[in-house]
């Protein structure tokens, strides 16, 4: 892309995000997501790819309706009570319109069907920025306003997206598919908790933050997006490939990972609510997606595919080392030890 | 619709002498039901006006309602068995290590009926084309003679083509869907032709409308002999066109989409033949199938050059 549009592109981003997590008043922080929306528009449409432009479109149309929602959310709340503050929204349409809004613009079930697009039409480094760094706004006007949101419609969003992430990403085979929809299931693990405990909902979505980027940096080096060109990568990329099962295994929640911290803060968070069914379906769903996940490790490293060696693309010498996936990997898979520091201050 | 036909009718009342036989070109297609004429009002000079409105060719007996019910439930069944069973309706371990795929065989007249033959006829031209199956049932057989005489309507400079394209794939109740070719990167053809040049055509069917009429093309040349060829053509081949014109933004085309996402898949396959040349021509097909030709690195054959450098 061109130095000015991707300076000015990265800024805005830089720029809404703050204004978003700063804001006291809903305007602010309904400025702070529609520049989000607008300056992430030129990174999914770079390669002007048809599909690009399509998830482009879509990821536009639900953002917009979103924000829009959430404005008028406010704009009922103002109306009510006279005033704009993020932290007093009281009348119950504003909660239950404001719930829905930022469901629709996170991609809880049921406003998730836009999210495996706009994934699968972009580039593996805006699929990284789509799942992370635009999440943020969002989850912040959660903690803000989490003691005014609506309990029973949000726990049933967050028990569907546990379920339906989980099942419809079996079938897939196109990565970034995948990884949307173990997005969306570990969305609906952020939203269980966030009435209860609201720092889980942070250290979850950090702790996610942290395995996915290391996970699409990973893929990213090695230039694939379909599971059977992970089958080839233990050739290119044999450390890669190794520790991105370890990562895997960790998004999954496997004990000696890191993964497992949020998952375990959360089951012995709703135990404490009286909400033991909720914690038990929400273990179990996280089954499906553990399928998925071990799908992926078994294809990549466990197992060695009887394919030939040649793999298209792949005749480059020079592998682009980010320093960063180092740093992602070590702390995704040894951070686990240090959780003693965490747990107080829950 | 009401309000139009209110119109018309203070119209007619007003000035019968204004009112001539045919109507507004605006107002006739909303009046005459026809919703193609909508979107472009323009008819072949020499074809006949649709008379007939839409809804009459629906038939509504209640037995046949029942039993397209039926059918389309028995396919969701179908399908949902297949969704269990792994991507495509194919088991994982034959998914991932799958190198080739028979996509399309020609063996009986249920596989003949999935295809769709067609010829300049359709814009009053001359050439004509028959399907049928070969020699034991081997083979398809496309055959016919091409005719470039340009049928005289006053508008149309060139003729003198005719094709055949797979129907597309239909889902239950009349949903797409899509081919996967991901796990591929060339198509193979086993054909016998008789040296004339053929043009393979894919249609992905696109999330835009104004894009419905891109197809992705590139040639197929057949050898005459009597021998049958196997020729396999890379999908980084193929390159953009839309009604007939190459485009000069390319793009490769992507293999991928299929289940429930109907944006941008690969919809239909088919072949073309226009060369300008008149005469009999035909192409015998054994089948079409699909290929991950590993020793094949191009991603796409066709650089693009900027349109104004800057200086």
């Amino acid at each position: 892309m061109n130095p000015h549009a991707k300076l000015i592109t990265t800024a805005s981003l830089i720029l809404g995000t703050t204004i978003t997590i700063t804001s006291n008043h809903w305007a602010m922080a309904w400025t702070g997501l529609e520049i989000n929306t607008i300056a992430i528009i030129p990174m999914i449409s770079k390669s002007h790819h048809p599909r690009a432009i399509e998830a482009t479109i879509k990821y536009f149309l639900v953002q917009a309706a979103a924000s829009a929602s959430i404005l008028f959310s406010s704009l009922i709340n103002a109306w009510s009570t006279g005033q704009w503050d993020i932290t007093q929204l009281t009348n119950p349409t504003s909660c239950l319109l404001l719930t829905a809004a930022i469901a629709m613009k996170l991609g809880l079930v049921p406003f998730h069907f836009w999210f495996p697009e706009v994934l699968q039409g972009s580039s593996l480094t805006t699929a990284l920025l789509l799942s992370t760094a635009m999440k943020f706004p969002p989850i912040t006007i959660l903690l803000l306003t989490s003691n005014s949101l609506n309990p029973p419609l949000l726990t049933l969003m967050a028990v569907a997206s546990a379920a339906l992430g989980g099942w419809t990403g079996l079938n897939q085979t196109q990565l970034r598919k995948i990884l949307a929809f173990s997005s969306i299931s570990h969305l609906g693990w952020m939203t269980i908790i966030i009435i209860y405990a609201p720092k889980l909902t942070l250290l979850t979505f950090l702790l996610y933050t942290l395995l996915t980027s290391a996970i699409f940096l990973s893929l990213n080096t090695s230039h694939t997006t379909k599971l059977s060109t992970l089958m080839t990568s233990w050739t290119k990329t044999p450390m890669l490939n190794a520790t991105l099962m370890l990562i895997l295994l960790s998004l999954a929640g496997l004990p000696p990972f890191i993964g497992f911290l949020p998952k375990w803060l959360i089951i012995q968070e709703l135990t404490k609510q009286e909400m033991t069914s909720t914690a038990l379906t929400l273990a179990l769903l996280s089954l499906l997606s553990l399928f998925f996940y071990l799908r992926l490790a078994y294809s990549s490293s466990i197992t060695l595919p009887p394919n030939s060696t040649n793999q298209t693309k792949h005749w480059y010498t020079n592998k682009n080392a980010n320093p960063l996936i180092a740093i992602l990997t070590s702390l995704s898979i040894l951070l686990l030890p240090l959780s003693p520091l965490i747990l107080p201050t829950i | 619709m009401a309000l139009t036909t209110v119109l018309l009718k203070s119209v007619s009342l007003r000035g019968r002498c204004f009112r001539h036989d045919f109507l507004h070109p605006l107002i006739g297609p909303l009046l005459n039901d026809s919703m193609s004429k909508l979107y472009s009002s323009y008819r072949r000079p020499g074809s006949q006006p649709e008379k007939k409105p839409a809804w009459k060719s629906v038939d509504l007996s209640f037995k046949k309602s029942f039993d397209v019910l039926k059918t389309q439930l028995s396919l969701l069944k179908k399908e949902s068995k297949e969704h269990l069973i792994g991507p495509g309706g194919q088991p994982w371990d034959e998914f991932l290590l799958e190198q080739t795929k028979v996509v399309w065989e020609f063996r009986s007249q249920e596989d003949l009926n999935k295809w769709v033959i067609s010829s300049d006829a359709e814009i009053g031209g001359k050439s004509e084309v028959y399907l049928k199956l070969g020699r034991n049932d081997q083979a398809a057989l496309l055959y016919g003679t091409l005719n470039t005489e340009v049928p005289r309507d006053g508008e149309t400079k060139y003729s003198g083509y005719c094709g055949m394209r797979a129907k597309p794939l239909v889902g239950s109740f009349a949903r797409r869907k899509y081919y996967d070719w991901s796990n591929f990167n060339s198509l193979y053809l086993r054909v016998r032709g008789d040296g004339r040049p053929w043009m393979v055509n894919i249609y992905t069917d696109p999330y835009f409308s104004h894009q419905k009429d891109d197809l992705y093309n590139y040639f197929m040349f057949t050898r005459g002999g009597p021998y049958w060829e196997e020729i396999k053509i890379p999908f980084s081949k193929f390159f953009l066109s839309s009604r007939g014109r190459v485009q000069d933004n390319q793009h490769p085309l992507w293999l991928d989409k299929a289940s429930f996402l109907w944006a941008s898949a690969i919809c239909t396959l088919g072949f073309t033949i226009g060369d300008k040349v008149d005469g009999p021509f035909q192409l015998e097909i054994d089948f079409i199938g699909l290929l991950n030709d590993r020793a094949h690195t191009e991603e796409f054959a066709y650089e693009l050059y900027e349109m104004n450098p800057k200086v």
